[in-house]
Protein backbone atom coordinates (compact mmCIF):
# COMPACT_ATOMS: atom_id res chain seq x y z
CA UNK A 1 0.00 0.00 0.00
CA UNK A 2 2.97 2.41 1.19
CA UNK A 3 4.66 1.91 -2.09
CA UNK A 4 1.41 2.38 -4.17
CA UNK A 5 1.18 5.60 -2.61
CA UNK A 6 4.74 6.91 -3.14
CA UNK A 7 4.51 5.81 -6.79
CA UNK A 8 1.12 8.24 -7.03
CA UNK A 9 3.50 10.68 -5.70
CA UNK A 10 6.07 10.31 -7.85
CA UNK A 11 3.59 10.32 -10.83
CA UNK A 12 1.97 13.36 -9.86
CA UNK A 13 5.57 15.17 -9.32
CA UNK A 14 5.61 14.03 -13.06
CA UNK A 15 3.16 15.60 -14.22
CA UNK A 16 3.75 18.84 -12.51
CA UNK A 17 7.27 18.40 -14.46
CA UNK A 18 5.37 17.80 -17.69
CA UNK A 19 2.83 21.10 -16.70
CA UNK A 20 6.30 22.92 -16.08
CA UNK A 21 4.91 23.69 -12.69
CA UNK A 22 7.94 26.02 -11.26
CA UNK A 23 7.29 25.56 -7.77
CA UNK A 24 8.05 21.64 -8.07
CA UNK A 25 10.78 22.01 -10.30
CA UNK A 26 12.55 24.68 -8.28
CA UNK A 27 11.54 22.25 -5.30
CA UNK A 28 13.43 19.18 -7.12
CA UNK A 29 16.10 21.55 -8.48
CA UNK A 30 17.20 22.11 -4.82
CA UNK A 31 16.90 19.56 -2.82
CA UNK A 32 18.75 17.43 -4.85
CA UNK A 33 21.37 19.21 -5.82
CA UNK A 34 23.81 18.83 -2.59
CA UNK A 35 24.23 15.15 -2.99
CA UNK A 36 26.10 15.41 -6.58
CA UNK A 37 27.68 18.71 -5.61
CA UNK A 38 29.58 16.47 -3.03
CA UNK A 39 29.87 13.38 -5.71
CA UNK A 40 31.49 15.77 -8.06
CA UNK A 41 33.66 17.57 -5.45
CA UNK A 42 35.08 14.45 -4.45
CA UNK A 43 35.54 12.99 -7.82
CA UNK A 44 38.44 15.70 -9.09
CA UNK A 45 35.53 18.50 -9.97
CA UNK A 46 35.17 22.32 -9.17
CA UNK A 47 31.89 23.92 -7.40
CA UNK A 48 31.34 25.74 -11.13
CA UNK A 49 31.44 21.78 -12.74
CA UNK A 50 29.17 20.94 -9.99
CA UNK A 51 26.66 23.50 -11.17
CA UNK A 52 26.83 23.08 -14.73
CA UNK A 53 27.13 19.15 -14.62
CA UNK A 54 23.75 18.83 -12.61
CA UNK A 55 22.04 21.94 -14.34
CA UNK A 56 22.78 19.57 -17.74
CA UNK A 57 21.49 16.76 -15.83
CA UNK A 58 18.17 18.27 -14.90
CA UNK A 59 17.58 19.53 -18.33
CA UNK A 60 18.35 15.96 -19.41
CA UNK A 61 15.84 14.62 -16.98
CA UNK A 62 13.11 17.06 -17.89
CA UNK A 63 13.43 16.14 -21.63
CA UNK A 64 13.00 12.26 -21.15
CA UNK A 65 9.97 13.41 -18.84
CA UNK A 66 8.45 15.34 -21.79
CA UNK A 67 9.41 12.57 -23.57
CA UNK A 68 7.91 10.13 -21.63
CA UNK A 69 11.07 8.11 -21.36
CA UNK A 70 11.01 7.96 -17.30
CA UNK A 71 8.31 5.82 -15.72
CA UNK A 72 8.74 5.63 -11.95
CA UNK A 73 9.32 2.30 -9.71
CA UNK A 74 10.11 3.62 -6.35
CA UNK A 75 9.21 6.22 -4.14
CA UNK A 76 12.72 7.85 -5.20
CA UNK A 77 12.81 6.98 -8.52
CA UNK A 78 12.92 10.34 -9.93
CA UNK A 79 15.58 11.79 -7.75
CA UNK A 80 17.77 8.59 -8.10
CA UNK A 81 17.00 9.17 -11.81
CA UNK A 82 18.38 12.70 -11.72
CA UNK A 83 21.56 11.86 -9.69
CA UNK A 84 22.49 9.04 -12.03
CA UNK A 85 22.51 11.43 -15.33
CA UNK A 86 24.26 14.06 -13.50
CA UNK A 87 27.03 10.81 -12.64
CA UNK A 88 27.15 9.75 -15.74
CA UNK A 89 27.53 12.98 -17.02
CA UNK A 90 30.36 13.42 -15.09
CA UNK A 91 32.43 10.00 -15.43
CA UNK A 92 31.92 10.94 -18.81
CA UNK A 93 33.63 14.11 -18.66
CA UNK A 94 36.49 12.56 -16.65
CA UNK A 95 37.13 9.88 -19.13
CA UNK A 96 37.10 12.19 -21.76
CA UNK A 97 39.92 13.72 -24.00
CA UNK A 98 39.22 16.86 -23.25
CA UNK A 99 39.95 16.11 -19.55
CA UNK A 100 42.61 13.64 -19.88
CA UNK A 101 44.55 16.41 -21.64
CA UNK A 102 44.76 18.91 -18.69
CA UNK A 103 45.35 16.16 -15.99
CA UNK A 104 47.71 13.18 -15.03
CA UNK A 105 45.05 11.11 -14.04
CA UNK A 106 45.11 7.29 -15.01
CA UNK A 107 43.35 4.89 -17.35
CA UNK A 108 41.17 2.71 -14.88
CA UNK A 109 40.63 5.61 -11.84
CA UNK A 110 37.87 5.12 -9.88
CA UNK A 111 34.97 7.10 -9.25
CA UNK A 112 34.14 7.44 -5.63
CA UNK A 113 30.97 6.77 -4.63
CA UNK A 114 29.43 5.90 -1.57
CA UNK A 115 26.13 5.51 -2.93
CA UNK A 116 26.00 1.61 -3.82
CA UNK A 117 22.46 1.52 -3.49
CA UNK A 118 21.09 3.42 -6.43
CA UNK A 119 18.59 2.24 -9.11
CA UNK A 120 20.09 1.66 -12.24
CA UNK A 121 18.26 3.07 -14.87
CA UNK A 122 18.91 2.63 -18.67
CA UNK A 123 20.62 6.17 -19.71
CA UNK A 124 21.12 4.82 -23.38
CA UNK A 125 19.05 7.13 -25.24
CA UNK A 126 20.27 10.48 -23.16
CA UNK A 127 22.96 11.61 -25.50
CA UNK A 128 20.71 11.89 -28.41
CA UNK A 129 18.87 15.31 -28.01
CA UNK A 130 17.91 16.97 -31.31
CA UNK A 131 16.29 19.86 -28.98
CA UNK A 132 19.46 20.97 -28.38
CA UNK A 133 19.75 22.25 -31.54
CA UNK A 134 16.81 24.28 -30.80
CA UNK A 135 17.77 25.23 -27.20
CA UNK A 136 20.92 26.64 -28.76
CA UNK A 137 18.83 28.15 -31.02
CA UNK A 138 16.47 29.97 -29.33
CA UNK A 139 19.35 31.21 -27.71
CA UNK A 140 20.16 32.99 -30.59
CA UNK A 141 16.56 35.05 -30.95
CA UNK A 142 15.89 38.66 -30.29
CA UNK A 143 15.01 39.32 -26.37
CA UNK A 144 11.38 40.00 -27.32
CA UNK A 145 10.87 36.33 -29.50
CA UNK A 146 12.77 35.05 -26.52
CA UNK A 147 10.37 36.25 -23.93
CA UNK A 148 6.92 35.80 -25.53
CA UNK A 149 8.41 32.17 -26.67
CA UNK A 150 9.10 31.68 -23.37
CA UNK A 151 5.84 33.01 -21.57
CA UNK A 152 3.76 31.10 -24.20
CA UNK A 153 5.21 27.57 -24.07
CA UNK A 154 6.98 27.49 -20.92
CA UNK A 155 4.75 29.50 -18.45
CA UNK A 156 1.53 28.24 -20.69
CA UNK A 157 0.40 31.67 -20.82
CA UNK A 158 -2.83 32.29 -22.81
CA UNK A 159 -2.69 34.67 -25.78
CA UNK A 160 -4.63 36.83 -24.23
CA UNK A 161 -2.81 36.83 -20.74
CA UNK A 162 0.22 37.83 -22.69
CA UNK A 163 -1.46 40.34 -25.31
CA UNK A 164 -2.35 42.45 -21.88
CA UNK A 165 0.93 42.10 -20.39
CA UNK A 166 3.28 42.98 -23.62
CA UNK A 167 0.24 45.85 -24.63
CA UNK A 168 -0.59 44.66 -27.93
CA UNK A 169 -3.59 42.97 -29.02
CA UNK A 170 -4.37 39.46 -29.21
CA UNK A 171 -4.26 39.22 -32.98
CA UNK A 172 -0.49 40.72 -32.68
CA UNK A 173 0.25 38.61 -29.98
CA UNK A 174 -0.75 35.21 -32.16
CA UNK A 175 1.09 36.74 -34.82
CA UNK A 176 4.41 37.97 -33.11
CA UNK A 177 4.51 34.19 -31.71
CA UNK A 178 4.40 33.11 -35.41
CA UNK A 179 6.88 35.10 -36.58
CA UNK A 180 9.10 33.97 -33.43
CA UNK A 181 8.38 30.27 -34.47
CA UNK A 182 9.53 31.24 -37.99
CA UNK A 183 12.56 32.57 -36.73
CA UNK A 184 13.80 30.02 -35.02
CA UNK A 185 13.04 27.32 -37.32
CA UNK A 186 15.11 29.52 -39.86
CA UNK A 187 17.84 29.35 -37.26
CA UNK A 188 17.50 25.38 -36.92
CA UNK A 189 17.34 24.43 -40.33
CA UNK A 190 18.38 27.36 -42.76
CA UNK A 191 17.32 27.01 -46.11
CA UNK B 1 14.64 18.94 -39.43
CA UNK B 2 12.88 19.23 -42.65
CA UNK B 3 13.79 23.00 -43.73
CA UNK B 4 11.67 22.51 -46.87
CA UNK B 5 8.60 21.85 -45.34
CA UNK B 6 7.48 25.47 -44.63
CA UNK B 7 4.98 25.69 -41.89
CA UNK B 8 1.86 27.71 -42.38
CA UNK B 9 0.63 30.01 -39.16
CA UNK B 10 -3.04 27.53 -39.03
CA UNK B 11 -0.51 24.45 -39.58
CA UNK B 12 1.73 25.79 -36.17
CA UNK B 13 -1.68 26.22 -34.22
CA UNK B 14 -3.05 22.33 -34.83
CA UNK B 15 0.27 21.01 -34.27
CA UNK B 16 0.25 22.69 -30.95
CA UNK B 17 -3.07 22.17 -29.85
CA UNK B 18 -2.91 18.24 -30.89
CA UNK B 19 0.55 18.30 -28.80
CA UNK B 20 -1.36 20.02 -25.74
CA UNK B 21 -4.37 17.51 -26.43
CA UNK B 22 -6.66 20.27 -26.85
CA UNK B 23 -8.34 19.14 -29.71
CA UNK B 24 -11.67 17.66 -30.64
CA UNK B 25 -12.11 14.26 -30.69
CA UNK B 26 -13.20 14.07 -34.87
CA UNK B 27 -10.26 16.80 -35.48
CA UNK B 28 -7.51 13.86 -33.11
CA UNK B 29 -9.05 11.48 -35.65
CA UNK B 30 -8.30 13.31 -38.87
CA UNK B 31 -4.88 14.45 -37.38
CA UNK B 32 -3.95 11.03 -36.59
CA UNK B 33 -4.80 9.39 -39.57
CA UNK B 34 -2.65 12.37 -41.42
CA UNK B 35 0.15 11.25 -38.88
CA UNK B 36 0.00 7.52 -40.13
CA UNK B 37 -0.37 8.51 -43.87
CA UNK B 38 1.52 11.47 -44.85
CA UNK B 39 5.35 10.64 -44.21
CA UNK B 40 6.11 15.14 -44.73
CA UNK B 41 3.38 15.44 -41.94
CA UNK B 42 4.76 13.57 -39.66
CA UNK B 43 8.17 14.78 -40.12
CA UNK B 44 6.70 18.31 -39.52
CA UNK B 45 5.09 17.33 -36.34
CA UNK B 46 8.26 16.01 -35.35
CA UNK B 47 10.19 18.74 -36.14
CA UNK B 48 7.59 21.18 -34.37
CA UNK B 49 7.72 19.28 -31.38
CA UNK B 50 11.33 18.96 -31.15
CA UNK B 51 11.22 22.74 -31.85
CA UNK B 52 8.89 23.33 -28.49
CA UNK B 53 10.54 21.23 -26.37
CA UNK B 54 13.89 23.14 -27.03
CA UNK B 55 12.39 26.19 -26.57
CA UNK B 56 10.91 24.95 -23.12
CA UNK B 57 14.22 23.23 -21.99
CA UNK B 58 15.93 26.74 -22.85
CA UNK B 59 13.40 28.69 -21.01
CA UNK B 60 13.65 26.05 -18.48
CA UNK B 61 17.62 26.50 -18.37
CA UNK B 62 17.63 30.25 -17.65
CA UNK B 63 15.59 29.47 -14.81
CA UNK B 64 17.77 27.31 -13.41
CA UNK B 65 20.26 29.91 -13.01
CA UNK B 66 18.15 31.67 -10.39
CA UNK B 67 17.04 28.37 -8.87
CA UNK B 68 20.43 27.92 -8.27
CA UNK B 69 21.06 31.40 -6.26
CA UNK B 70 17.99 31.33 -4.39
CA UNK B 71 19.62 28.27 -2.57
CA UNK B 72 22.19 29.37 -1.51
CA UNK B 73 21.74 33.14 0.02
CA UNK B 74 24.54 35.76 -1.45
CA UNK B 75 25.82 36.96 1.53
CA UNK B 76 27.99 39.48 0.32
CA UNK B 77 27.82 43.40 -0.33
CA UNK B 78 23.88 43.38 0.11
CA UNK B 79 24.36 41.86 3.72
CA UNK B 80 27.24 44.30 5.34
CA UNK B 81 25.52 47.25 4.28
CA UNK B 82 22.24 46.48 5.93
CA UNK B 83 23.97 45.27 9.15
CA UNK B 84 25.69 48.97 8.91
CA UNK B 85 22.24 50.25 8.76
CA UNK B 86 21.16 48.45 11.87
CA UNK B 87 23.80 50.58 13.64
CA UNK B 88 21.69 53.80 14.31
CA UNK B 89 18.88 51.49 16.15
CA UNK B 90 21.31 49.96 18.30
CA UNK B 91 22.19 53.64 19.93
CA UNK B 92 17.90 54.03 20.68
CA UNK B 93 18.12 54.30 24.94
CA UNK B 94 16.52 50.89 25.50
CA UNK B 95 13.37 52.71 27.42
CA UNK B 96 12.36 53.93 24.23
CA UNK B 97 12.74 50.81 22.57
CA UNK B 98 10.24 49.37 25.34
CA UNK B 99 7.60 52.17 24.15
CA UNK B 100 8.27 50.96 20.85
CA UNK B 101 7.58 47.31 21.49
CA UNK B 102 4.67 47.90 23.62
CA UNK B 103 3.32 50.30 21.31
CA UNK B 104 3.89 48.37 18.36
CA UNK B 105 2.28 44.96 20.12
CA UNK B 106 -1.06 47.43 20.89
CA UNK B 107 -0.93 48.38 16.92
CA UNK B 108 -0.37 44.43 16.41
CA UNK B 109 -3.35 43.13 18.43
CA UNK B 110 -5.52 46.14 17.02
CA UNK B 111 -5.05 45.70 13.78
CA UNK B 112 -5.52 41.46 14.34
CA UNK B 113 -9.20 42.86 15.39
CA UNK B 114 -9.58 45.01 12.50
CA UNK B 115 -8.55 41.86 10.25
CA UNK B 116 -11.48 39.96 11.32
CA UNK B 117 -13.39 42.42 10.21
CA UNK B 118 -11.73 43.74 6.71
CA UNK B 119 -12.04 42.68 3.47
CA UNK B 120 -10.37 40.02 1.96
CA UNK B 121 -8.24 41.84 -0.09
CA UNK B 122 -7.32 43.94 2.63
CA UNK B 123 -6.54 40.56 4.37
CA UNK B 124 -4.50 39.01 1.77
CA UNK B 125 -2.36 42.26 1.29
CA UNK B 126 -1.39 42.73 4.97
CA UNK B 127 -0.25 39.12 4.57
CA UNK B 128 1.19 39.12 1.67
CA UNK B 129 2.78 42.76 1.70
CA UNK B 130 6.72 42.89 3.05
CA UNK B 131 8.91 45.94 1.50
CA UNK B 132 11.36 45.42 -0.56
CA UNK B 133 14.30 44.58 1.37
CA UNK B 134 16.87 47.51 -0.34
CA UNK B 135 19.10 47.19 -3.15
CA UNK B 136 21.98 49.44 -1.74
CA UNK B 137 25.17 48.55 -3.89
CA UNK B 138 24.24 48.70 -8.02
CA UNK B 139 24.01 52.32 -8.26
CA UNK B 140 26.51 54.13 -10.90
CA UNK B 141 28.96 56.53 -9.73
CA UNK B 142 27.86 59.90 -9.68
CA UNK B 143 24.65 59.91 -7.97
CA UNK B 144 25.29 57.06 -5.81
CA UNK B 145 26.06 58.90 -2.31
CA UNK B 146 22.48 60.29 -2.43
CA UNK B 147 20.50 57.05 -3.94
CA UNK B 148 22.16 55.27 -1.02
CA UNK B 149 22.08 57.73 1.98
CA UNK B 150 17.85 57.65 1.00
CA UNK B 151 18.60 53.69 0.94
CA UNK B 152 19.46 53.59 4.40
CA UNK B 153 16.66 55.54 5.38
CA UNK B 154 14.65 53.26 3.17
CA UNK B 155 15.83 50.11 4.87
CA UNK B 156 14.89 51.57 8.54
CA UNK B 157 11.62 52.21 7.21
CA UNK B 158 11.39 56.08 7.04
CA UNK B 159 9.90 55.66 4.01
CA UNK B 160 8.90 59.35 3.66
CA UNK B 161 12.42 60.55 4.39
CA UNK B 162 13.78 58.33 1.66
CA UNK B 163 10.95 59.68 -0.67
CA UNK B 164 11.83 63.12 0.16
CA UNK B 165 15.64 62.45 -0.80
CA UNK B 166 15.15 60.75 -4.06
CA UNK B 167 12.43 62.86 -5.46
CA UNK B 168 15.28 65.23 -5.33
CA UNK B 169 17.39 63.03 -7.69
CA UNK B 170 13.96 62.51 -10.34
CA UNK B 171 14.26 65.26 -12.51
CA UNK B 172 18.19 64.38 -13.12
CA UNK B 173 18.21 60.63 -13.63
CA UNK B 174 14.64 60.41 -15.30
CA UNK B 175 15.35 56.90 -17.05
CA UNK B 176 16.51 55.58 -14.48
CA UNK B 177 14.39 52.33 -13.44
CA UNK B 178 16.25 51.44 -10.26
CA UNK B 179 14.88 55.14 -8.63
CA UNK B 180 11.70 54.77 -10.27
CA UNK B 181 10.76 51.08 -8.68
CA UNK B 182 11.94 52.12 -5.23
CA UNK B 183 10.14 55.32 -5.51
CA UNK B 184 7.01 52.78 -5.94
CA UNK B 185 7.76 50.64 -3.85
CA UNK B 186 8.43 53.05 -0.79
CA UNK B 187 5.13 55.02 -1.78
CA UNK B 188 3.24 51.61 -1.27
CA UNK B 189 5.15 50.36 1.91
CA UNK B 190 4.42 54.16 3.30
CA UNK B 191 1.19 53.33 2.80
CA UNK B 192 0.15 55.49 -0.80
CA UNK B 193 -0.64 52.87 -3.19
CA UNK B 194 -1.85 55.29 -5.51
CA UNK B 195 1.27 57.08 -5.97
CA UNK B 196 3.41 53.65 -5.84
CA UNK B 197 0.81 52.61 -8.72
CA UNK B 198 1.86 55.99 -10.35
CA UNK B 199 5.56 54.99 -10.27
CA UNK B 200 5.41 50.82 -11.00
CA UNK B 201 2.86 51.63 -14.03
CA UNK B 202 5.06 53.66 -15.80
CA UNK B 203 8.10 50.95 -15.32
CA UNK B 204 5.85 48.32 -16.43
CA UNK B 205 5.41 49.93 -19.79
CA UNK B 206 9.10 50.50 -20.29
CA UNK B 207 10.17 47.31 -21.94
CA UNK B 208 13.62 47.11 -21.06
CA UNK B 209 13.35 47.28 -16.65
CA UNK B 210 15.35 44.94 -14.94
CA UNK B 211 12.99 44.70 -11.99
CA UNK B 212 10.37 43.46 -14.21
CA UNK B 213 8.90 40.53 -12.28
CA UNK B 214 9.41 42.46 -8.52
CA UNK B 215 7.89 45.30 -10.72
CA UNK B 216 4.66 43.61 -11.69
CA UNK B 217 4.14 41.90 -8.30
CA UNK B 218 4.29 45.19 -6.15
CA UNK B 219 2.13 46.44 -8.93
CA UNK B 220 -0.35 43.95 -8.28
CA UNK B 221 -0.16 44.46 -4.50
CA UNK B 222 -0.63 47.86 -4.79
CA UNK B 223 -3.61 47.16 -6.99
CA UNK B 224 -4.81 44.60 -4.27
CA UNK B 225 -4.89 47.14 -1.46
CA UNK B 226 -6.70 49.39 -3.78
CA UNK B 227 -9.43 47.18 -4.12
CA UNK B 228 -8.50 46.49 -7.88
CA UNK B 229 -8.80 42.73 -7.26
CA UNK B 230 -8.51 42.43 -11.71
CA UNK B 231 -5.77 44.53 -12.10
CA UNK B 232 -4.01 43.09 -9.26
CA UNK B 233 -4.58 39.62 -11.06
CA UNK B 234 -3.29 40.74 -14.41
CA UNK B 235 -0.16 42.04 -12.99
CA UNK B 236 0.98 39.30 -10.58
CA UNK B 237 0.30 36.71 -13.15
CA UNK B 238 2.59 38.43 -15.15
CA UNK B 239 5.58 38.44 -12.17
CA UNK B 240 6.49 34.64 -11.99
CA UNK B 241 7.56 35.14 -9.06
CA UNK B 242 6.91 32.81 -6.61
CA UNK B 243 5.29 34.91 -3.69
CA UNK B 244 2.80 36.44 -6.72
CA UNK B 245 2.01 32.82 -7.61
CA UNK B 246 1.11 32.10 -4.07
CA UNK B 247 -1.00 35.19 -3.22
CA UNK B 248 -2.78 34.45 -6.83
CA UNK B 249 -3.57 31.33 -5.71
CA UNK B 250 -5.21 32.55 -2.70
CA UNK B 251 -7.13 35.00 -4.51
CA UNK B 252 -8.30 32.93 -7.13
CA UNK B 253 -9.73 30.42 -4.29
Amino acid sequence: MRETKQIEDQLTVISAIKANDNLVLKKLYQDNYKKVEVFILKNNGSMPQAKDTYQEAFIAMYQNIKANKFTPTNESALQGYLYQIAKNKWTDFLRSSRYKKTSQMADGFLIKDEDTHMTEFDLSEEEYNPQNLAMEAFNHLGSECKKLLEVFYFQKKTLREIALVFDIGEASARNKKYRCIQKLRNLVSPN
Amino acid sequence: MNPDNNITQEQLEQIERYLQDTMPDEQRRQFEHQLQSDKDFRLLVEDVKVMLLGVESASLKSNLEQFHDEMVPVRTLNESESSKTDIPTKKTPPKILKYLTAAAIVIFIGAFWLESRSSTTDRLYAKHFKPDPGLPTTMGATQNFKFYDAMVNYKQGEYEIAISKWETLLSSEQKNDTLHYFMGVAHLADGNEKKAIDYLQKLTENGSNSFKKETAYYLGLAYLKADNVEDAKKYLTFSETESAQQLLSELND
